[in-house]
């Protein structure tokens, strides 16, 4: 028998959703703005854009280059923390760098990077990466900056390398941290593989969204954004899941659900 | 230290072969801007190519579509594009801003005489009766420092208002102009199809003025080429050219098959597109795509004299020879 604190605790996020939509579909009714369809009309949009196939294609070229962005970031940005983390020459250049791209919105970088880039795949891609790789390089950084000098010192006794100290102690003992980073990135790489594909698209979730917007369809712009919030949940529950896999020795022992994982 | 510069390296050689990649590729390819919505010859290229039978055999097309035609111009003058459409007053600010060089090859939508007109439309009920009356009102734009602010400071300064002074102008784009006006965020905003239409079928507003009052024949959109890359690949830029005039043919002779065409571009349903594309209460579109250069030049006049752009001369956009409508 579930006890209800139990009961609760698992439907919670579902009760939460639930009341979001009721809250919309009440302002909706009062507003009476056409610009603003109740949740219900919107969620009735959800299929015919899920059923249609260059709906889906537009969304897995989306997808892609998230995916593609979200990879090159980590595997430039996780190093590069790391570096930063253990060595104060590495931290001493790249920190001012850092501080000066932190807080410009990346999708206003983009009628930049077109015009070096182009219009293709490769200017929206480096948007993503973007807007991944900050809060990973900044998370990396704290996790190896955190690690006990004795376990370095340890290491360097038992003849590892510098390369091999940063790779068998560093990586592991800072990889909670790395993974908070990696999940930060994971939703930035959701909001700029929209955003990047506000000025420009051959392709993509942007391309549903933007066009309904234009033509003033805003059933579709609301079930485009209930879409990608699902495909944010997802991504999220997903990760969640292989960082619990990874770090369950970091992971403490009460119980705060934070995700829908 | 050696292994950041690596990295920093193999990054900077990555983007460097993918961008190579994609400037070899335009070769062989024309890169078109697009945007939505009265760009129908290109609708038809995009969603029936087996109609134009050079299409994808003597040349490729790399459709990018942009929010807007201000972008595209950025793009053009980057080089990031060969062809796109342009509005007459984007073009120039490229020109005169950015030092692009361009044709204006053919064009897609203008007002004709008796055909819809970009209006500004009141409450029925409102006391605005006269263009004179928006003194002291907040009035709507779609863009602020667009294509249709020339005309319609004309209009204002006509009537004694001084466009910068008299009145509060916002922006509000076309899709919500509509519901700008009716919840009273606004006291007048412009009208563009199909949200005309739809405002008209709802009923309870009134057209205050139109651009065409300010002239007729606006030409509204139109497809502008880089110069150095027409000088460059002539007959490239022919065949692109002869397929957007018979593109505008069969868009014009085959409605049927135009709105379906529209409705896969646009999305939009048919029916709220039946209500007026390619009807009596739409822009018009000349049969062989052919740019009105007199009516562009007339509005650049009007630019310059509303302060928006220097005097320019439509001249330097004519190519002798690549310009719709070729068959």
């Amino acid at each position: 028998m579930m006890s209800a604190a139990t009961l609760l605790k698992r439907t919670a996020p579902v009760l939460a959703c639930v009341g979001l939509l009721a809250v919309w579909q009440f302002a909706s009714l009062v507003l009476k703005n056409d610009s603003f369809p109740t949740a219900i009309e919107a969620i009735r949009a959800v299929p015919s854009i899920l059923t249609d196939k260059d709906a889906l294609i537009n969304i897995l070229a989306s997808l892609r280059r998230m995916a593609i962005g979200f990879a090159l970031a980590l595997a430039f940005s996780i190093p590069l923390g790391l570096m930063m983390g253990r060595s104060r020459a590495v931290a001493a250049f790249f920190n001012p760098l850092l501080m000066v791209i932190y807080p410009v919105p990346k999708a206003a970088l983009m009628p930049i990077i077109m015009l070096w880039l182009g219009v293709g795949d490769v200017s929206k891609t480096l948007v993503i990466f973007l807007g991944v790789s900050l809060p990973v390089i900044y998370h990396s950084f704290e996790g190896a900056k955190a690690v006990e000098e004795k376990m370095l010192w340890s290491g360097a006794a038992m003849g590892l390398s510098a390369g091999q100290r940063l790779v068998r102690i560093v990586l592991p003992a800072a990889l909670p941290e790395i993974l908070t980073g990696c999940r930060t990135g994971l939703v930035l790489a959701l909001i700029t593989m929209i955003t990047s594909e506000m000025i420009a698209r051959q392709s993509g979730a942007g391309n549903i969204l933007f066009n309904a917007l234009d033509m003033g369809q805003y059933d579709t712009v609301f079930a485009m954004i209930i879409i990608v919030g699902m495909m944010g949940i997802c991504l999220d529950a997903a990760f969640e899941r292989i960082r619990a896999r990874l770090v369950r020795w970091s992971e403490p022992q009460f119980d705060m659900p934070l995700s829908f994982s | 230290m050696r292994m950041v510069s690596k990295w920093i390296l193999a990054f900077g050689a990555l983007t460097a072969a993918i961008a190579s990649n994609g400037q070899s590729q335009a070769q062989q390819t024309i890169r078109v801007g697009w945007t939505i919505p009265a760009e129908e010859s290109k609708y038809w290229m995009m969603k029936r190519p087996a109609e134009f039978p050079n299409l994808g055999k003597t040349y490729n097309i790399e459709w990018t579509q942009f929010q807007g035609t201000a972008p595209m111009t950025q793009a053009l003058a980057a080089g990031a594009l060969d062809c796109a459409t342009q509005a007459p007053l984007s073009l120039s600010n490229g020109v005169v801003g950015g030092n692009l060089k361009a044709y204006i090859v053919a064009q897609h939508v203008f007002e004709k005489p008796g055909g819809f007109s970009v209006y500004w439309a009141v409450m029925e009920d409102s006391p605005i009766k006269t263009i004179a009356d928006l003194k002291g009102k907040t009035v709507g734009i779609s863009v602020i420092g667009g294509g249709t602010q020339g005309p319609f400071n004309m209009l204002l300064k006509q009537n004694g208002i001084d466009p910068a002074k008299d009145i509060k102008l916002v922006e509000v784009g076309f899709a919500v102009s509509e519901d700008a006006l009716r919840q009273g965020r606004v006291d007048a905003v412009n009208m563009n199809q199909p949200f005309a239409a739809r405002a008209e079928a709802k009923g309870g507003t009134r057209k205050l003025f139109s651009l065409s009052q300010a002239m007729p024949n606006i030409v509204h959109i139109l497809e502008a080429c880089r110069a150095d890359f027409v000088d460059k690949n002539p007959e490239l830029v022919k065949a692109y050219v002869r397929d957007i005039t018979s593109g505008m043919k069969k868009a014009l002779a085959n409605r049927e098959e135009t709105l379906k065409v529209v409705n896969e571009v646009l999305k939009a349903p048919i029916p709220v597109l039946e209500t007026y594309l390619l009807k009596d209460n739409d822009f018009g579109r000349d049969p062989g795509a052919a740019p009105n250069f007199p009516a562009i030049q007339k509005m650049l006049d009007i630019y310059a004299e509303t302060g928006m752009l220097p005097k320019l001369d439509v001249a330097q956009f004519k190519h002798p020879t690549i310009v719709a409508p070729i068959q």
